[in-house]
């Protein structure tokens, strides 16, 4: 069987642009590539990225060789398989329980999502990617993991410096730099709050894990907290922005769902339109094939779940929002053992919670000149300004 | 090959040939079944792949253990005492025209 086809025309600076036109060509005459680009292999149909995400044992999430390692200063939950990522899993997993979701964060969240709102200025032009959606993630993250003492700031530079670190592929040194600046001051919180944990249990996650009957190692507490702050502001910002815009640009479809106040199901049609994380990457365990192309031991592949989800066998006119799809079997929350321990919560912040309370409150919003919005992202994607007038 | 039923929340109704071995999700799938979702892939992780067991299969089914019952909270649907994870439901012989009943929504 043949390798699979080397593709040397794309260049990273297309992908950050806008990586669609290439995966629809990919996936219509090679959906698996090696792309020079990035230096892996592309999955690019929905069948391939989810048969690779449900076979741990086949696919390994321990890329050795990425800068996540250096960037983490720690090996995480993220890159672990079998016992041991779901030993690191699981500790953390009780904060994000049913109970703790209606009880503790979604009652936090909406007093947080109404004052965050309050604070907005009516009739003016306003940008709502400072002002709301990056704020407001990173604030309810801040109080679910236990790091309430954060500032807003304080969480979005360091999740920004992890992310920076973790997709440092040229291994410069400034994002490293930046990223062990960032430790510094986590680590120093950490240990502070921890201490505190310890004679005043709560349901946060830096609690839970301290005070479990047999805790992990304090090195892997602190790791996972920042897997937590790495991937946990990001998405729900960019998810945020996305379902709006989306919503906006299709005031057809926003008066139904006012109407039917399936909020829901605008969620799920904008992170599938536009996937908050677009790839992850697996690594082979042995020698294997997909489609008809011999995959060798050790070769890191890269599942596009952003061509995935618009992928023609799954979905009609995947490039266009469409909040009333009959079926939508996106992954962008990923899929097997690494399924995205945020879901749940995401989907209550945001579906439940945020789209219904800001169309309550601004009726009228709209967006400005939505030809000025710039979209960006490879590793993450999402519109970086969003410019609306409330009314 | 045992054969499962599948009858969804509007009252249609699919039978299909499972193979021994694969868990009722994974058959699911495996046929295009519309009402199963499985996102997390049957690790688990998820609860889109709830079903209700029809009450004449439920002793020979059996409740869901301690973990799925924690997961089985996260389901968008009501849960019942008869709720399971497909994903925790294997295939044998001894399951043949089992039958499962689909909610009306995974998320
Ligand atoms: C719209 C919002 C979100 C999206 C689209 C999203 C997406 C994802 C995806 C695709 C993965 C899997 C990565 C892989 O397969 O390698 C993942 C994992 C993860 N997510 Fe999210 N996420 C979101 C929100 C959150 C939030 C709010 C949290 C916060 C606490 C969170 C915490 C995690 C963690 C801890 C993992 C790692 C799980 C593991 O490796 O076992 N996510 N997420
Ligand atoms: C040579 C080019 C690159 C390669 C081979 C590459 C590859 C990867 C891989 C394998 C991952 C891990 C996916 C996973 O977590 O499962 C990743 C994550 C990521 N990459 Fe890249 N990447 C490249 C360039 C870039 C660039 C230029 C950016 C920024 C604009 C970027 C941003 C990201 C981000 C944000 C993540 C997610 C990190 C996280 O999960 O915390 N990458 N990349
Ligand atoms: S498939 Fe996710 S819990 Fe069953």
């Amino acid at each position: 069987m043949p390798l699979a086809p080397v593709n040397d025309a794309v260049t990273i600076t297309e992908l950050i642009d806008n990586p669609y036109p290439f995966y629809r060509q990919m996936r219509a005459n090679s959906p698996v590539v090696s792309v020079r680009a990035v230096n892996r292999v592309m999955l690019t149909k929905a069948a391939d990225t989810r048969a690779v995400k449900d076979d741990p044992e086949t696919w390994s999430s321990d890329d050795p060789d990425t800068p996540m390692k250096r960037a983490f200063h720690a090996h995480t939950l993220m890159r672990k398989d079998g016992e041991e990522h779901l030993r690191e899993r699981n500790a953390m997993m009780p904060t994000f329980s049913p109970r703790n979701l209606k009880t503790l964060w979604g009652p936090a969240y909406e007093n947080l999502a109404g004052e965050y709102l309050d604070r907005l200025p009516k009739g003016e032009v306003v940008d709502l990617f400072p002002t709301l959606a990056g704020p407001l993630a990173a604030r309810i993250l801040a109080d679910i993991l236990g790091l309430s003492e954060a500032s807003d700031d304080n969480m979005q530079f360091w999740s920004q410096a992890l992310i920076d670190g973790a997709g440092n592929f040229g291994w410069f040194d400034e994002p490293f730099e930046r990223v062990d600046r960032a430790h510094l001051a986590m680590d120093a919180l950490m240990e502070r709050k921890a201490e505190y944990y310890r004679a005043n249990p709560d349901q946060t996650a830096l609690s839970v894990m301290v005070n479990a009957d047999d805790p992990i190692a304090w090195s892997q507490i602190v790791a996972n907290i920042k897997i937590a702050i790495g991937g946990g502001i990001n998405e729900p910002r960019d998810a945020l922005l996305t379902v709006l815009y989306g919503l906006l640009t299709n005031p057809d479809q926003l008066d139904e769902i006012k109407r039917t106040g399936q909020w829901g199901s605008a969620f799920e049609e904008a992170i599938r339109w536009v996937a908050p994380i677009q790839v992850s990457s697996r690594r082979a365990t042995r020698d294997t094939q997909i489609r008809g192309i011999d995959i060798p031991k050790g070769t890191v592949v890269m599942t596009c779940q952003a061509s995935s989800n618009h992928d023609e066998d799954l979905f009609e006119d995947g490039h266009l929002f469409n909040a009333f799809r009959a079926r939508n079997p996106h992954q962008s929350f990923g899929s097997g053992p690494h399924h995205c321990m945020g879901t749940h919560l995401a989907r209550m912040m945001l579906g439940k919670i945020m789209l219904p309370m800001i169309f309550d409150r601004f009726p009228n919003m709209e967006l400005v000149q939505p030809e000025t919005v710039v979209w960006k992202g490879f590793g993450f994607r999402g519109p970086l300004n969003l410019p609306v007038r409330l009314n | 090959m045992p054969r499962l039923t599948f009858i969804a929340s509007q009252g249609t109704s699919r039978t299909v040939d499972a193979r021994i071995g694969d868990s009722a999700m994974q058959t699911a799938l495996a046929h295009g079944i519309d009402g199963i979702t499985a996102e997390c892939g049957g690790a688990m992780a998820c609860a889109t792949c709830h079903v209700h067991v029809a009450d004449e299969w439920a002793d020979r089914v059996g409740p869901a253990e301690d973990t799925e019952a924690d997961m089985l909270e996260f389901a968008a649907s009501t849960v019942t005492a008869a709720s399971r994870l497909s994903c925790q439901i294997t295939m044998t012989e001894e399951l043949d025209g089992l039958v499962l009943h689909l909610p009306d929504t995974q998320i």
